[in-house]
């Protein structure tokens, strides 16, 4: 597998530019999609005159900061997952599937559902976070260094349970009585309706997290060699794990606070990708973010592509594709143990 | 037991008591408001805890008086009840322990006509041998609706619903009769779709309504299906039409309450004429 991946490797730098452009295309595609008849240019062309006609807030108020949402949680996501598999030297290790999304749906379900998120903007994002990181340090706690793949998933399926069991409890303590049925669009993940000012709460959150994943490069390129060679190369190991869990947690946490729990981008973007940047974890992480933001746009047109009323949730849609490719891991792992 | 007794509005899945029903209790909130109104005092024994919240609830005063329930059969049997008022989504299971035990069991139902308002009054009222308090409180619900006039000569105005996560209201539904009795058109009718469904929001901002009807409660517990009638665009959009939010006590039941719901929207398209003057 090894030969095949090294024989699959591209260079870098074009690499990174393609991937970029691809996925400038798939935001502009996801800015022409949509339910409505939209006349893009003549929008845009109101849009930048200031005259708020009906199409001008369309394009801004909605169509805009669902494409850039779309960029910004794909690329969080797939980074995540890139950064988290370097970290755990495992492929399997998605903030979906290790419950790291799970913990975050349950701290902003819990900001949000105790009125907390009405006293200032940010606690819905910091409640995502918070719940991502705790769900972090369990999951590291269980797993350790270089853990089996069977103790990752386990671990996983453990914290995701526990945070879905704590979510339920928390709707049921909700002062909405609706609370639990409403939940069930929002915990599927969607891009659907969502503002400028949420874009604006998560990016600087998920800004900071990108920064502290993608400075761990290095790093995990390091880690390849084991950890005392990593150590030995002068590698604070303890650091390093604090800075990916910190990194994770804000990215993927201030992701799920605005859009739900999204699976398996974490998955397929870095899988796709790795044997291109010949398995280099250091490497894979930008690309593996440029991919993820792909993926998700991709997927965001497709669902409102698809005839299918009411709209298919978008994390019904990676999670179609990406369940299988988790399947076949698994399978191929099995049989290479 | 005789033979079930089964009507549009009210289905009497058990045979009434022929004497009044002395101890009724009910667990769903629109029986709850409905028996509240219609019943002789002292007669509901029992409500649900949702109509004891003003915010939305319509007789809250009255039920807040009352033990509240959970809707569970358990507690409705609690109180040895001679009628026993269940919700259209009533669980099948409930209902088939409620006739296992004998306490007759009326079911109020969900109408999507202002005819089945009436009706649906007209039967529960009967079940509570308060005939007279039920033809009492159509008179009253008819009254108000007359009072409403809308002058058929002007173009009517174009609205559209739009419900928490985004649900709006089409034709066949009672919001829909609602809409025109206060001389609206309901845009929804041309977006070929079911009497209750999803839409983008963005497309409900390229309609080109006159006036947009939020359903939504003046004051309420944090709702991440309300979130989206926060959305940015819709203040965006109030610059160029008339919102008016209608809280949802007024028309989810289907009680005599709809009657203010159209006297709202009344007000509502005559201040959108007003603007667009």
């Amino acid at each position: 597998m090894s030969a095949r991946a090294a024989s699959a490797e591209v260079r870098y730098g074009p690499l990174v530019a393609a991937l970029a452009a691809l996925a400038l295309v798939a935001a502009l595609a996801s800015l022409m999609v949509g339910y409505a008849r939209l006349d893009v240019p003549a929008a845009l062309a109101d849009a930048f005159a200031g005259r708020s006609t009906a199409a001008a807030v369309v394009l801004e108020q909605i169509r805009l900061p669902r494409a850039a949402l779309g960029a910004m949680v794909g690329f969080s996501l797939g980074l995540a997952g890139a950064a988290l598999q370097g970290l755990l030297r495992n492929p399997l290790a998605d903030p979906g599937v290790i419950g790291v999304s799970g913990g975050a749906a349950f701290g902003a379900v819990v900001v949000f559902y105790s009125g907390l998120a009405g006293a200032f903007a940010l606690a819905m994002p910091l409640g995502g976070v918070a719940g991502a990181v705790v769900a972090a340090l369990l999951l590291y706690a269980l797993v350790g260094r270089g853990a089996g793949t069977m103790t990752l998933i386990l671990a996983g399926v453990t914290v995701n349970s526990f945070a879905g069991a704590l979510t339920a409890l928390a709707l049921n303590l909700s002062p909405n009585p609706y609370a639990a049925y409403e939940i069930m669009f929002w915990l599927m993940g969607s891009l659907a309706d969502r503002s400028l000012p949420q874009l604006w709460l998560a990016l600087p959150l998920t800004v900071v997290g990108w920064a502290l994943l993608l400075a761990s490069a290095p790093a995990l390129d390091a880690l390849t060699l084991g950890e005392d060679t990593a150590a030995s190369l002068g590698f604070d190991l303890g650091r390093l794990r604090a800075q990916l869990v910190a990194g994770a947690a804000l990215a993927v946490g201030a992701a799920v606070a605005v859009t739900g729990a999204i699976g398996f981008v974490g998955l397929v973007a870095p899988h796709l990708l790795r044997p291109l940047v010949g398995n280099r974890p250091g490497r894979l992480l930008l690309v593996s973010g440029l991919g993820g933001a792909i993926v998700l746009l991709v997927a965001d047109v497709a669902v409102r592509l698809i005839p299918v009323h009411p709209e298919l949730k978008l994390g019904v849609a990676t999670a179609l594709i990406g369940a299988p490719l988790l399947y076949s891991l698994i399978d191929r792992m099995r049989r290479e143990a | 037991m005789r033979a079930i007794a089964a009507c549009i509005g009210v289905a009497l899945l058990a045979s009434p008591a022929l004497a009044k029903p002395q101890r009724v209790v009910s667990l769903n909130l629109c029986a709850d408001e409905l028996a509240l109104r219609l019943a002789d005092p002292g007669v509901v024994k029992s409500v649900t805890w949702l109509s004891q919240d003003p915010r939305s609830a319509n007789m809250a005063a009255k039920a807040a008086a009352l033990p509240a329930n959970d809707g569970h059969v358990e507690e409705a049997l609690a109180y040895d009840p001679d009628l026993v008022l269940v919700g259209p989504f009533a669980d099948p299971a409930s209902i088939a322990l409620l006739k296992e035990v004998g306490a007759p069991v009326a079911e109020v139902g969900a109408p999507q006509t202002l005819d089945g308002v009436r009706r649906q009054i007209r039967d529960l009222a009967a079940a509570l041998g308060a005939a007279q308090r039920g033809e009492a409180l159509i008179a009253d619900m008819d009254a108000r609706l007359a009072r409403v006039a809308v002058d058929p000569s002007r173009p009517r105005l174009k609205a559209v619903v739009l419900r928490p996560n985004g649900f709006t209201v089409g034709p066949g539904s009672l919001v829909d009769e609602i809409l025109a009795r206060a001389g609206l058109d309901n845009l929804a009718q041309r977006l070929d779709i079911a009497a209750d469904e999803q839409v983008p929001l963005e497309v409900v901002a390229l309609l080109s309504a006159d006036i947009l009807i939020l359903d939504r409660d003046e004051a309420s517990a944090p709702s991440l299906a309300d979130a989206a009638l926060d959305h940015p665009a819709i203040a965006a959009l109030a610059r160029r039409m008339t919102i008016v939010s209608l809280p949802a006590r007024l028309w989810t039941c289907g009680g005599p309450e709809v009657a203010e719901a159209v006297e709202r929207l009344a007000v509502a398209a005559a201040r959108a004429r007003e603007a667009t003057q």
